[in-house]
């Protein structure tokens, strides 16, 4: 099994504050992986920090590496050149610019010897809303049709390893099952993608393989089948069906 | 009195300021960043024109464009120099940064080009049309037709095109842009060029009107101020009509009342405006 994202070592210190602490981490080629873990666990400056972004100016020290190249101390625009693209929690689209002009803005690689370049058709197929929509802003949409523009935006650069951070933030349930399955969908056909999610449930019947973040620290890791039965996750998230 | 003649002045003088005001505009809206050297960036810019024409023999039409480069190059250097603070939207530092740029430009150019006031002539400013009681220059026409071309080009790059597009991502959220793979750093130093080519566009074009000198330049900050607030703030659309609107008001103010006390009464008008529409003429 090939890994597509690698990570060693990972901290990141917000001035005297650890938020990450010496994670390692692993996104199989093709496959997806879930990261779950409480509010302030540290999930978000996690998958930032893979991104080398943030909006704030913390200390990052490890390694990353996509493929065989590594990511460090590159700025954020070449990282998602080299398809490490980030689909961040919350705003992840422009509110004054269409939904056209939001997916024009990203560039197709200079090279894109294996990776999947997702053509506007694909696109309007898996987000048919989206051709109905293309004249909007994105102020003027709904927060389910802003995601869809943002994983759009994100599968327009032909990512590698895409980086999707909790989607589902503001969504009614109902939507957020069918964007996870669209992810699924894509990590079917090659995709290989890293999903920080609240939803532990939702996160569980789709993952490959999910890591458990608390306090910064990486602290259960295993296939999905098995983390299922891990007595920490059942005991924190999944309660009410041992209960 | 000639009301006519008084709305041509208007216009005019309008055209210039609006010109004048463009590259402020576009910084301010597009990037989110002040530039308190703007006046005398304009005052290099009419120096630059005037030097090539005067020490090499170079003629007006090739002397306006060589200081649109000119200055265009050191939009480079100084966006090179202020880049930390242009990325951590540093206003205050970007504030005192600039200022400090329009001293240096005084002090230099006034060791390079002297203290006295220079006539920086176009040939078109002799080039006078009458047409029964009103007159006017080529100059004022080139100017006009200047600026309404410079405005016209600009809006269709701002709104039809994919790096118009890239100019308002950054300006909306720089950060974010970075995840859609653009290099936000070069998007400012690209905003900050045409700041500084623009305004040694409109010295090329209006400075000619009067002899120049190296202390000049802060009128020019303080209307092109008047301009872009009254315009909404980054605005292209309001700032041409904020410009107009102030060039019509100054010639007329001056032709009926009295031309001591035009810029006072520019203030006051700048003052009632931000009263009643705080946002500027392009507020939604």
């Amino acid at each position: 099994m090939t890994v597509e994202l690698e990570a060693t070592g990972l901290s990141v210190r917000y001035g005297g504050n650890v938020a990450v602490d010496g994670v390692d981490l692993a996104v199989p080629t093709g496959k997806m992986v879930g990261m779950v873990g409480a509010n302030g666990a540290g999930k978000s400056t996690l998958i930032n920090a893979l991104a080398g972004w943030s909006r704030g100016t913390p200390v990052v020290r490890g390694t990353v590496r996509l493929g065989s190249t590594s990511m460090d101390g590159l700025p954020p625009h070449r990282r998602a050149a080299q398809g490490l693209v980030l689909v961040p929690e919350g705003k992840g689209i422009f509110a004054e610019l269409t939904v056209m002009e939001n997916l024009a803005l990203v560039r197709p690689p200079a090279d894109p010897t294996g990776r999947h370049l997702f053509s506007m058709e694909e696109i309007h197929e898996l987000f048919p809303r989206l051709a109905e929509r293309r004249h909007h802003k994105g102020r003027m949409l709904s927060g389910g049709e802003r995601q869809m523009v943002a994983v759009s935006r994100a599968l327009r650069a032909a990512p590698r390893v895409l980086l999707l951070d909790e989607p589902s933030a503001g969504l009614a349930p109902r939507l957020v099952y069918e964007l996870l399955e669209t992810m699924r969908k894509l990590v079917d056909r090659g995709l290989s993608l890293l999903l920080v999610e609240q939803n532990v449930r939702a996160t569980l019947e789709l993952v490959d393989e999910l890591y458990l973040l608390e306090r910064g620290k990486v602290v259960a890791r295993g296939p999905a089948q098995t983390m299922r039965n891990d007595p920490r996750i059942l005991e924190a998230y999944l309660g009410s069906l041992t209960g | 009195m000639n009301i006519l003649q008084q709305l041509i002045n208007g216009l005019v003088l309008g055209s210039g300021y609006a010109l004048i005001a463009i590259g402020w505009t576009v910084l301010l809206g597009a990037a989110r960043l002040v530039n308190f050297a703007h006046g005398q960036l304009y005052m290099l810019g009419a120096f630059v024109a005037w030097a090539v024409m005067t020490k090499l023999g170079v003629n007006y039409f090739l002397a306006v464009p060589i200081a649109v480069v000119a200055l265009g190059l050191l939009g480079v250097v100084l966006q090179g120099l202020m880049l930390r603070p242009v990325m951590q939207q540093n206003l205050t530092s970007l504030m005192i940064v600039t200022l400090g740029f329009g001293y240096i430009f005084q002090g230099g150019a006034s060791r390079l080009f002297g203290g006295d006031p220079e006539r920086f002539v176009s040939p078109l400013q002799s080039a006078e049309i009458r047409i029964g009681e009103i007159w006017f220059t080529w100059q004022d026409v080139l100017t006009l037709v200047g600026t309404l071309v410079l405005f016209g080009v600009l809006w269709l790059v701002l709104n039809r095109t994919r790096v118009g597009a890239i100019v308002r991502s950054v300006a909306e959220d720089p950060k974010l842009a970075q995840l859609f793979g653009i290099n936000a750093a070069l998007v400012y130093i690209g905003v900050f060029v045409f700041e500084c080519a623009a305004v040694a566009l409109g010295a090329g074009l209006v400075a000619p009107r009067s002899p120049i000198l190296t202390s000049m330049g802060f009128d020019e900050v303080i209307l092109t101020f008047v301009v872009v607030v009254l315009g909404g703030i980054g605005s292209v659309t309001g700032s041409l009509i904020a410009g107009f609107g102030l060039g019509l008001f100054t010639a007329l103010f001056g032709a009926l009342v009295s031309s001591a006390y035009t810029t006072a009464a520019a203030f006051f008008v700048l003052l009632a405006f931000l009263v009643l529409r705080p946002r500027g003429l392009a507020a939604r």
